[in-house]
């Protein structure tokens, strides 16, 4: 478990599921919300670790 | 009639709520929402396990000496009882050497934070607020 990409990606996928089924109720909605949450949450992730790229640590 | 099931409903609000913070997703099991409620499990009931395997932090911390530790261990105690077993197993600690120690807070946190969301969700199953 010593990828942060692959952290990412579980994060992401395990509450975005669980979103999904909070939030919808049927199970083709569910699975676009999912789907759509899913790639938010690594699309942001990505765009603010690369904002962030040029401050020192 | 419509009074009776409502009473009914309201009468299994409590356990469905109780049985929902002490096991995520067990709350929707015990509402026959089978789904929902073993989705919750795999997908709540693994963040939190990944928390621990990450090495997260699982101590008690309750007080007003240091407010964010202690809504951070509220928000890991959210999750019922995987917390208290993991802590009786002797994960408590944690280990803040390991390189995926924040991440593991994070997971066993959100986790607990999601458990909320699922325990509302099971009360306004309960009372026929949600399908």
């Amino acid at each position: 478990m010593a990828s942060h990409l692959v952290v990412l990606l579980i994060f992401s996928a395990l509450v975005s599921g669980v979103f999904a089924m909070l939030l919808r109720d049927d199970t083709g909605s569910r699975l676009r919300f999912a789907a759509m949450a899913f790639g938010a949450f690594v699309l942001s992730a990505v765009v603010v670790g690369w904002i962030m790229h040029p401050f020192p640590s | 009639m419509a009074t009776v099931v409502t009473e009914t409903r309201r009468g299994a609000a409590i356990p469905a709520c109780l049985f929902a913070w002490l096991l995520p997703g067990a709350g929707h099991l015990y509402l026959k929402r089978t789904v929902k409620g073993l989705v919750f499990l795999g997908a709540i009931g693994t963040l939190f396990a990944l928390g621990v395997a990450m090495d997260a932090r699982l101590q008690m911390s309750l007080g007003l000496d240091d407010i964010l530790a202690s809504l951070f261990s509220l928000a890991q105690m959210a999750i019922g009882a995987p917390y208290f077993a993991a802590r009786a197993m002797g994960f408590e600690a944690g280990q803040v050497t390991s390189v995926t120690h924040e991440y593991g807070n994070t997971f066993t946190a959100v986790g607990g934070l999601l458990n909320i969301l699922v325990i509302l969700d099971a009360y306004d199953t309960a009372v026929g607020r949600k399908p």
